[in-house]
Formats: structure tokens, C-alpha cells, sequence
């Protein structure tokens, strides 16, 4: 075989923002030498296995674990019968409940799957053996499996999440062309590459914790909390993350279980949650179900949509998936009504698995629509242009960018929509059916404020720092980028240093926040860094700009030099000219009445400072439209997706290279989603009778093909510092509906719960 | 159990004596005993791909295989590919080129087996590249650039 050179990055803009800089952290990743929260060595390791129920609802009442103890190796066998201690931490907005014990193995059994007991011993293996010698008794209630379960009942209507205006109800009635369907989602998991776990050591009351984590120092308060340490003993160390999906944002029960058998050890830790005890020891998308009714004029104009959604949650927390939530402002309507309920089952608690809320219900809403103009018999494209949303009806504000119709039009464009046959059934190619479908999609700007830090070293090297964290989404590579543009010196003289909770401030990397809010710090204080090294400059003994006055100094690949004829050099003379070691300037994006130290404390360790999409004087949103192709084959009722075009409205690209993986991410992740991915619940005991790869099916390599994205968006301004909107989310929502719109249309049969099946289609 | 074996294994041509329990799986004796972290654990159950690595450079998954059976051949982790003044392998910068992954979790898996794929001589088509590439999850979704990635690099191993 041949070596390659190693490849420059191409033409200097590639180091700029906007620019197809490849992955900054890149070569760690390919040579192995990232490294990955369990991967840190650590001296006289103990490691900690755990035992989960196997029944949904009850309460322990016996915990044999003589045997465990007497196996070779065995440290320490943690049941229900220990107190180990912890409070009840605060939640997201950083509400805490005064004096509530918090119990990570609990006695009162709440679902399957639960973590009961934890057995540690020298090595994992001997952990794991005498775990098999653990009994547990059981006093079993009667559980509720799922959603379908006939005990589930209608569940609790969450009145925060209703919304209405008009007379939905009435226009509904008086509408010649109404359609109604109930849709169905099942439990989803996020299936991160990289199992939860952590490494956790003391020394004396500091902590420190090796563990994926989508938010440093989110989780080193909420463990801090647990533990009754001041938060700043608390470290988190998190520089690479193998996947998180919105799984790796806060520290869960094996955490705590860990950390205390740490402390009560005296030794360091490690905890690997295994494959299968991933998928319940901390929750996927629930389970949804919503029922939508549209309403119509005979040439199309919508009338009326009234939604009414429910998803499950566990018996011990009101976690809505929000099946509401892209309902009111993907079209223009007059009258709208949208109800939500949550159903308790015994689960664990749901969480937030790309895209949450929007995108079950652009499930909901994006097949209604189709099924509304196959029942006008008109194009869904031209349908959906026909009630395109010229504002928000729902909070009554304008948009501040949304190209949804450009990603229409040039997605209708660029997947040839003009040459469709309307009818199902009607496009065949070999001996199969192809069906064509349309799914739009959308997530909201959220925006937080950061910090983050740069420094100048005296070799003339820049270090961005900060907290922040890359679980591949790009971070390294986009805050490369910033500081270099701003400060005008080369991508390749930057450092990027992420991932630790002693570190600068950032916005959890959830929601599609992160790197609106940490490019718009970094930006602020790159800024503020060239401004105080030209003043240095300008101001300092040594310095051969001195007095050569204000404006005339810039700095550009990385030298500093006077207009015109004047000195110019590089930034490590300039640094040995002025006799610095180094310059650091730290700056954060919070408003000037929120910058105490306890206001900032707050603004990084909780939500309490996030703006959802409509606080300002804009409603703020990304946008896409994706069009799919399926072949079905009829004898077996196979779906395979043949390809697809997506074309997104994300404002601007801070790097559209990485920004279009995170667009084929998720557009996959909606494959597997609409045809796969289905957590099975054994209605007897409530157990996920699939937790393990080969059984609960994502996307391999040959389900997919390729994947066509196109960017529509415009820089806007009122969304982040630099103009981008959220990338991550986004690319999921609307991709399930399109493909059961494209079945439907190969097949002329709606299947309206997923994933697609051929059992459905059969 | 708690007795230990004295283990010889080959490594990246590099000779490790490792005392470990019979049962520990190559993986975990990659990963815990010989300090190579570079073959990742995803499932532990032979269902993700990301612990392949090449055992007389057939790709293996080492979850599934024992540290003692690979003793007396050769083993090939993605810490030993890149030749020895650090020239990395083409498949390694064509996964660079082209933003084969995100996370980086499955990487070292899918570049292992992307570079017994070609080996195989399955790379004849993006269709069949994408079949021999199936057995290694990659949840982030880079799968078409994986496909381009190793499409690249075989036609760069013909020239």
C-alpha cells in the first residue's frame, strides 16, 4: 500500500469560520489515542458491577449476600440495607428540595431493570462472578408494563403544555375536508457506541470523576449535591465522548453508587455499566401515542388541527416527551388546540434522545398532512407550500430567519419531486415498489450564556479554553476556528483545551445549544485578547510598535504588524519583546447584572440562565425538509430506504463539513427510527426484553444509502453571536414521517405506528 | 477464581507477558493489562464491531475471543498500523479526509475493518463496501463517509 502524505487542510479560509476545516481532534480518534472516561489508569482500582430487578414493582426484602462476600477478590457487597448517605440533588433550573435522603439503591423496587445492588471486588471479572452469587427477595407488586398496558389508564393532562387559539373544535366541524389519525411512537434508545460508566477517586473531600459527560459542570454540581460538597471539590473529566445523544447530561444512579463505594473504600472506582443494563439504567424516548385531527378547505387551506398527545413516563417523575411540541408552527392555522398527558408506567424515567418533543411529533403532524392531501387529492408538496406559516401563530412573533420554504423548493429540486406519479402504487422499479414522501422538520433556538478563556503563550501559541465538551458534534473544531478568525492568527498555532469542570463555564451540549452560546464566549473573549495584545503593544517598554498609536497595529496569520511600511512579527517576539509569559483573558456572555461569583456559579451548573425560542422578540427555529425514496418489496414486505434529499435551514455553518455529518447522523438515526428501532416490553414484568445490540436493530452501514444535504440558511443574527442555529437536533425531526409517507405511497397502506415492519405491511 | 496465567501475546510486534485470569478476553487484556485503549469496548456481547482488531490479520472481534487463544499470533491493534515513524495508514487519513466519524468511539473498529475489508477485496462496489462494513455500528451515522473513506483508500492500495 502506499502512505499518503499527511493532507494540509487545504486553502487558509478552511481555518476560518464558515470554512470545511477537517475534525480538529481527528488524529487522536483514528490512531486510538483519545482518551475515554474509563480508559484513564488509575492506582489500586477496585471495580463495581451492578444488579438490576427483575421485577417492575415492589420492595426488597432480603438481600443474601454472604456467598458474594466470601468469593475470591470481593471488597464490598452495597445493598438497600446501606444508607449511603446522599441527598437529593437540585433539578435543571437548580430548585432543590430541603433535606430529601436520595437512595441510588433503593428498597422500593419502581421498574425493571433497576439498580438494587452493587458488588465490588479487585478485578471486574471476580465482581461479576460473585454478583451471580447475590440473592435478592422480593415482596413483587402488580407493575404497569407500558403504555399499552390496560392498568396504564388515560394518565395526567399536563395543563402547562396545552395550547390553543381560536375555536379549533368549530372549525374543525364546519371544515369540508377533515382527516384523523392517531400515530404511535415506541420506547427509543439513545445506543451512544460508548457505555455509560465512570472512574471515580478521592483525596481527602476532593473527588474527581472520569466519565462521559455532555455537561462538566452541570454534573459536578448535581454530584456535589448528592455528596454535600461545595461544588468546587467536585471534578469532572470528560475530553472525549463516545456518543451521548442526551444521555450523558447528568450523573445517574451508578454514579452516586461509585462514588460512594469509593469513598467508602478508600480507593478509586470503576463502574461499566454493561450493554444490556444500559438500556434501564437511564431512559430513552418513552413511548407516544397522539391523536390529530385536521381540518380543510376544499382547495387546501387548512382550517383547524386539534392534537392531543400522551406519552409515558415512570411512576416516580412527570418527564413529558412532548408530542405538542412542532404541532402549532410548522403550518398557518387560525385554529389550533394541542392537549398532553403523561401516563406513569413502571419505567425508568424517560430523558431526552435527539430532538425530544419535536421529533414524535413532526411524526405526528407530517403524516397527518400527507394524509390530508392524498384526501384533496393534491401534491404534499404543494399542500404544504399552500399553508406555509408567514410567522408564529402560536406566541404571535415573526420569525427571525426560516427558510423552510427555500428548503422545500430546493429540496423538491434536487430530489426531482416534478417527477412523481400521485397516485399509491404507481412507481415501480424492477420488481419493486417506490414510493415517494415529504417530512419537515424543526427545533428551536435555544441560547445560553458561556465562558470561556484564552491564552496567549510566549511561543506565540493560542489556547482556547474551556469547560465545554465534544462529544462529536465539533466543538474542538469550530472554537479552533473562532479564535483563529478573530484573532487572525493560523488554525494551526490554536489549541483547544474542553472538557473539565475546572475549567471555564459552558452550556450544556444538549438542545443544540452549545455551540451557538461557546462560539459567541470564545469570539467575545478572542476579541478581548487581540485588543489587549495590541495595547500592549502599543503601551509597552520593548515593544517596537510603542507609540506608533492607536489603530494602526492588526494582527494577521499570526503576526502583528504596523500599516503600511512599519515592523511586523510574529506574536512569540512580540510576547518576548514585551517580556510576557503568557496572556489570558476570560470573558462570559452573561448580562452585566448576573456576573457575581454565585450568579455565575449558577449560570454553568444549571438552566436557570437558558432563553427558549421565543423570549425575544423573534421566535427562533432551524428548519428542514427531507425527501425520501423507499423500495418495498411486496412478497416480504421489506422497506429499504434508496435514498434521500435533505435540505436544511440552520442559519449559518460554522463548518459545514462537520455540520453535514450531524445532518447524515441524524437523518440515520430517523432511518432506524422509522423502520428499526422499537424497545419490546414484556407486558408480564415490565421487562426490555430487547436490551442489547443485536436485538434492539439500528442502522448498519448497508441500510443506508446516500444521503444528499443541502444548507438553505441565512446568518441569523438574533439566534447566536456568529449567526448559526442549532445542527444536531434538528436532523432527525421529520425523517420517520417522510419514509411513512413514502410507504404509504409505494404501498398505498398507512401505517401510522412505528417503526415499519413488515409484519404491517404484509 | 483467582488464578492468574502467564500470557505471551504479539502485539503490533511487540512482545507482552501478561499475568491474567483465563477468562479475560483479549479485549480486556488490550484495554486493562497491556494499556492499549485504543480498541474500544462497546457491547462486550460481539454485536457492535468496535473491539475488532486483527488476529493474523483476519479481523477479529476480541470480545468474544480469549486472551489465551491469541497467544502465538499475531496481533494487530489500530495502536499498530501507522508505520513506525508515525506515518499514518491510508485508511486512517482517508477517514480524516473525508469526516469518517464524530464521537471517534467505533473508529478504531471501523478502521480495522475497513482495512481488512479492502484486504478481503471487498470493496468492489459502494454496495458491497457497505455490506463488509456492516458489521461495525457507528451510532453517530458517518456511514457514508465510512463507505467513501474505504472506497478511497482501496482504489489508492490498486494504484
Amino acid at each position: 500500500m502506499t502512505i499518503m502524505e499527511p493532507r494540509k487542510h487545504g486553502s487558509s479560509a478552511d481555518g476560518a469560520v464558515g470554512g470545511r476545516l477537517s475534525r480538529f481532534e481527528g488524529r487522536l480518534k483514528i490512531t486510538g489515542e483519545a482518551v475515554y472516561a474509563l480508559e484513564y489508569p488509575a492506582e489500586n482500582l477496585a471495580h463495581a458491577v451492578l444488579i438490576q430487578s427483575t421485577i417492575a414493582a415492589g420492595r426488597v426484602t432480603a438481600v443474601a449476600v454472604d456467598e458474594a462476600l466470601a468469593a475470591p477478590g470481593v471488597l464490598m457487597v452495597l445493598t438497600p440495607d446501606e444508607d449511603l448517605g446522599l441527598m437529593v440533588s437540585a433539578d435543571w433550573q437548580g430548585n432543590r428540595p430541603e433535606e430529601k435522603p436520595y437512595h441510588p439503591l433503593p428498597r422500593e423496587v419502581q421498574f425493571n431493570g433497576q439498580s438494587i445492588v452493587a458488588v465490588i471486588a479487585e478485578s471486574r471479572e471476580q465482581a461479576e462472578e460473585a454478583a451471580r452469587l447475590v440473592r435478592i427477595t422480593y415482596e413483587e407488586q402488580q407493575g404497569v408494563a407500558s403504555l399499552d398496558d390496560p392498568k396504564a389508564g388515560e394518565g395526567k393532562l399536563l395543563e402547562q403544555l396545552s395550547v390553543a387559539w381560536g375555536d379549533a373544535q368549530a372549525a374543525l366541524a364546519r371544515s369540508p375536508v377533515r382527516i384523523e389519525g392517531t400515530y404511535r411512537t415506541p420506547r427509543e434508545y439513545h445506543c451512544a457506541m460508548e457505555p455509560h460508566g465512570l472512574t471515580a477517586a478521592w483525596q481527602g473531600d476532593q473527588l474527581t470523576i472520569w466519565e462521559p459527560s455532555q455537561w462538566s459542570h452541570g454534573m459536578a454540581r448535581m454530584y456535589a449535591e448528592w455528596f454535600s460538597l461545595p461544588v468546587e471539590n467536585v471534578r469532572i473529566i470528560s475530553p472525549f465522548i463516545g456518543g451521548g445523544f442526551g444521555s450523558k447530561g447528568q450523573p445517574l444512579a451508578f454514579g452516586a453508587v461509585a462514588v460512594a463505594a469509593a469513598c467508602r473504600l478508600g480507593r478509586p472506582v470503576r463502574l461499566a455499566v454493561t450493554r444490556p443494563q444500559n438500556f434501564t439504567s437511564y431512559g430513552g424516548r418513552a413511548a407516544t401515542r397522539q391523536t390529530i385531527a385536521l381540518g380543510a378547505t376544499e382547495d387546501g387551506i387548512l382550517q383547524a388541527i386539534v392534537h392531543r398527545g400522551a406519552s409515558e413516563t415512570s411512576v416516580y417523575a412527570d418527564v413529558p416527551e412532548q408530542t405538542g411540541a412542532a404541532t402549532p408552527i410548522l403550518y398557518k392555522v387560525e385554529n389550533f388546540s394541542s392537549e398532553s398527558r403523561v401516563v406513569p408506567v413502571n419505567t425508568v424515567s424517560p430523558g431526552a434522545l435527539r430532538g425530544p418533543g419535536k421529533n414524535p411529533s413532526a411524526f405526528g403532524i407530517e403524516c397527518a398532512m400527507e394524509e390530508l392531501a392524498y384526501a384533496l387529492g393534491m401534491d404534499p408538496l404543494e399542500l404544504r407550500l399552500k399553508n406555509y406559516a408567514d410567522r408564529d401563530y402560536q406566541s404571535g412573533k415573526p420569525w427571525s430567519t426560516r427558510m423552510l420554504r427555500e428548503a422545500l423548493t430546493q429540496g423538491a429540486e434536487a430530489f426531482g419531486w416534478a417527477r412523481r406519479s400521485a397516485a399509491p402504487r404507481s412507481m415501480r422499479r424492477g420488481g419493486k415498489l417506490i414510493g415517494w414522501g415529504i417530512g419537515c422538520g424543526t427545533f428551536p433556538v435555544i441560547r445560553a450564556p458561556s465562558e470561556a478563556m484564552i491564552r496567549i503563550l510566549a511561543n506565540g501559541r493560542v489556547q482556547v479554553v474551556s469547560g465545554s465538551i465534544d462529544m462529536g458534534q465539533g466543538t474542538y473544531t469550530i472554537l479552533a476556528q473562532t479564535a483563529s478568525e478573530a484573532l487572525g492568527v493560523p488554525v494551526e498555532q490554536v489549541d483547544v483545551v474542553l472538557g473539565d469542570s475546572r475549567l471555564p463555564g459552558a452550556a450544556i451540549a444538549g438542545g443544540s445549544m452549545l455551540a451557538g452560546s461557546i462560539t459567541g464566549a470564545v469570539h467575545k473573549a478572542a476579541l478581548a485578547a487581540r485588543d489587549e495584545l495590541i495595547g500592549l503593544a502599543l503601551g509597552e517598554a520593548g515593544s517596537p510598535f510603542r507609540n506608533t498609536g492607536a489603530n494602526t497595529l492588526a494582527i494577521s496569520e499570526g503576526r502583528i504588524s504596523a500599516r503600511e511600511d512599519g515592523p511586523s512579527l510574529p506574536l512569540s517576539q512580540l510576547m518576548a519583546a514585551i517580556g510576557r509569559e503568557e496572556i489570558e483573558v476570560r470573558r462570559n456572555t452573561l448580562s452585566d447584572d448576573a456576573q457575581s461569583v454565585e450568579d455565575q456559579n449558577k449560570a454553568w451548573t444549571t438552566m436557570s440562565r437558558v432563553q427558549g425560542p421565543t423570549m425575544g422578540d423573534y421566535s427562533m427555529h432551524s428548519w428542514c425538509a427531507h425527501f425520501a425514496e423507499v423500495e418495498v418489496d411486496e412478497d416480504f414486505g421489506t422497506v429499504r430506504v434508496s435514498r434521500m434529499v435533505s435540505a436544511f435551514d440552520c442559519g449559518r455553518l460554522y463548518n459545514p463539513k462537520l455540520v453535514e455529518s450531524q445532518w447524515r447522523g441524524g437523518i440515520i438515526m430517523g432511518i432506524g427510527q422509522a423502520l428499526l428501532e422499537e424497545g419490546v416490553v414484556d407486558p408480564r414484568n415490565g421487562r426490555t426484553m430487547n436490551a442489547n445490540l443485536g436485538d434492539y436493530l439500528v442502522p448498519t452501514n448497508a441500510d443506508i444509502p446516500d444521503l444528499q444535504v443541502i444548507s438553505v440558511g441565512v446568518p441569523d443574527l438574533n439566534a447566536s453571536a456568529l449567526g448559526g442555529k442549532g445542527v444536531g437536533e434538528v436532523g432527525i425531526v421529520g425523517v420517520a414521517p417522510a419514509i411513512a409517507n413514502a410507504v404509504f405511497h409505494a404501498t398505498g397502506k398507512r401505517v401510522r405506528d412505528l417503526p415499519i415492519t413488515l409484519e404491517k405491511l404484509i | 477464581m483467582t488464578r492468574t496465567i502467564r500470557l505471551s501475546l504479539d502485539i503490533n510486534e511487540r512482545r507482552y507477558e501478561l499475568d491474567v485470569e483465563p477468562r479475560v478476553t483479549l479485549l480486556d487484556a488490550l484495554r486493562d493489562h497491556a494499556g492499549l485503549t485504543g480498541t474500544k469496548k462497546g457491547c462486550d456481547q460481539g454485536q457492535c464491531g468496535a473491539c475488532t482488531c486483527h488476529i493474523d490479520g483476519q479481523r477479529v472481534l476480541s470480545c468474544l475471543t480469549l486472551a489465551a487463544q491469541a497467544e502465538g499470533r499475531r496481533i494487530t491493534t489500530i495502536e499498530g498500523i501507522a508505520t513506525a515513524n508515525g506515518d499514518l495508514h491510508p485508511v486512517q487519513l482517508a477517514f480524516m479526509e473525508h469526516d469518517a466519524f464524530q464521537c471517534g468511539y467505533c473508529t478504531p473498529g471501523q478502521i480495522m475493518s475497513a482495512v481488512a475489508c479492502i484486504r478481503e477485496g471487498r470493496t468492489g462496489s459502494d454496495d458491497e463496501i457497505r455490506e463488509y462494513m456492516s458489521g461495525n455500528l457507528c451510532r453517530c451515522g458517518a456511514y457514508n463517509s465510512i463507505v467513501a473513506a474505504v472506497r478511497e483508500a482501496a482504489e489508492m492500495a490498486d494504484a
